[in-house]
């Protein structure tokens, strides 16, 4: 039922994307009342501070706006679309600001919630069996290398650090992951 | 099973987000018109979607649509070369054809070379003036990718050391940033890794001021601020 609920979802969010790129402001205003608490709760898992994700949703919602004419609807469905312009954004922000920084501490030492932790998500993965059923299948330390990457934004060389494990290996671990998440997967 | 795994991997990295900027960037400017890696970057968005949708709303703080809204009227509208490209080929045969191209392109020609002894002799004028500041910008690997110098007068110039690779349809834009709560300010924007005088007007100029270079779409930054990846960056310093 829930995901049912979320392909129709799905589907107004496209319908709303379409007149987006006809210059309805209404139909953007749509998109942000479904799903920006969920977008910041995305971008905060990576930016850690809540003004950061906000800026991030903020400036994600002007590129959905002005990009809506490009969305296809033949490449993935218009919430995808929409979350990958988000973790881009969150994404530069997180390396920028890590960059950019003087003096404040990096966002990266800031500690992250523990629901962040890779086996809290796991335990929240239940309804979509698929992609949970897969995670399961690899050993805990590759998959918590896969989703530090995809929820907290961590780059190799952080996830190398947090674990205590060379570079490499973390490479290594994290393409073998990937090679089997697409076996397994489909 | 067509795809190569390699590709298809890689994809995967970059959903991620652990390609750095040089791959990334490479990455992205082969996205642009490599179909079926494009579509190998939708399966994996497509596969790890479920893992966004456990993350905790937030509710967003007083004001935040109302920055949005206010944002959408500064976007210029989209541009037209989508409508202008069909039409392309026939014109740049006219031209071609063109007498009075070529004759223009003679006397630009001689122009250019009169245009050049003058850059040379302020060139040459402007090598015994010393910069004042300078900053030295390097790549995540720690190459020296670029130079700004700053010179009394307020000009201001970047000077590439090394060829940037810049994907299609992307240019590089230069940002400098003297005040955390002001944010980055854009103060040019180039095709290609070249010599070019910056803007900085009004804007602040002291020692330690960030000065770094970003992979951007061709027209400059959507949103204003760095959207792409850093390619170099440094802090500029006084000459002894």
């Amino acid at each position: 039922m829930a995901v049912n609920a979320a392909q129709s979802q799905g589907a107004g969010i496209e319908q709303a994307l379409a007149a987006c790129a006809g210059g309805d402001k209404n139909a953007l205003r749509r998109i942000y009342d479904q799903e920006c608490p969920r977008m910041i709760g995305v971008a905060q898992r990576m930016l850690k501070r809540r003004a950061l994700a906000e800026e991030a949703v903020q400036d994600s919602f002007i590129l959905i706006w002005r990009h809506a004419g490009r969305f296809d609807p033949q490449r993935g469905s218009g919430l995808t679309w929409i979350y990958a312009i988000l973790r881009n954004r969150s994404l530069s922000i997180l390396r920028d600001e890590k960059r950019m920084e003087t003096d404040e501490s990096p966002i990266g030492q800031e500690a992250a919630s523990e629901e962040d932790d890779p086996e809290t998500v796991m335990a929240k993965l239940s309804d979509a069996k698929a992609l949970r059923g897969c995670l399961e299948t690899l050993p805990a330390p590759r998959r918590g290398m896969v989703l530090l990457a995809f929820v907290q934004g961590l780059s190799h060389g952080e996830i190398a650090g947090r674990l205590g494990m060379p570079l490499g290996t973390v490479k290594s671990w994290i393409r073998r992951s990937l090679i089997a998440l697409k076996e397994c997967l489909g | 099973m067509t795809q190569e795994p390699d590709r298809e991997i890689l994809a995967g990295e970059y959903v991620l987000g652990l390609l750095d900027g040089a791959e990334k960037a490479v990455f992205e400017g082969r996205l642009a018109d490599d179909v079926g890696l494009d579509a190998a970057v939708t399966r994996w968005r497509t596969r790890l979607a479920p893992i966004d949708a456990t993350a905790r709303p937030v509710e967003p703080s007083m004001g935040l649509w109302q920055r949005i809204e206010g944002g959408l009227d500064r976007v210029p509208a989209p541009s037209p070369a989508a409508s202008m490209r069909p039409a392309l080929g026939a014109r740049l045969l006219r031209w071609w054809e063109n007498l009075w191209l070529w004759r223009g392109a003679a006397f630009a020609g001689i122009a250019a070379a009169l245009l050049l002894t003058l850059g040379l002799v302020a060139a040459l004028d402007r090598a015994r003036r010393q910069p004042v500041m300078v900053a030295v910008l390097l790549t995540d690997t720690n190459i020296a990718a670029a130079v700004v110098n700053t010179f009394a007068d307020g000009r201001v110039e970047l000077l590439p050391l090394q060829d940037i690779a810049v994907p299609q349809g992307r240019a590089l834009e230069i940002w400098t940033l003297w005040d955390r709560a002001t944010g980055p300010r854009s103060v040019g924007l180039i095709d290609r890794a070249r010599a070019v005088p910056l803007r900085l007007d009004n804007l602040p100029l002291g020692a330690d001021q960030l000065f770094e270079i970003t992979v951007e779409p061709a027209s400059g930054s959507p949103t204003g601020r760095p959207t792409g990846p850093i390619v170099a960056k440094g802090l500029t310093a006084r000459r002894l």
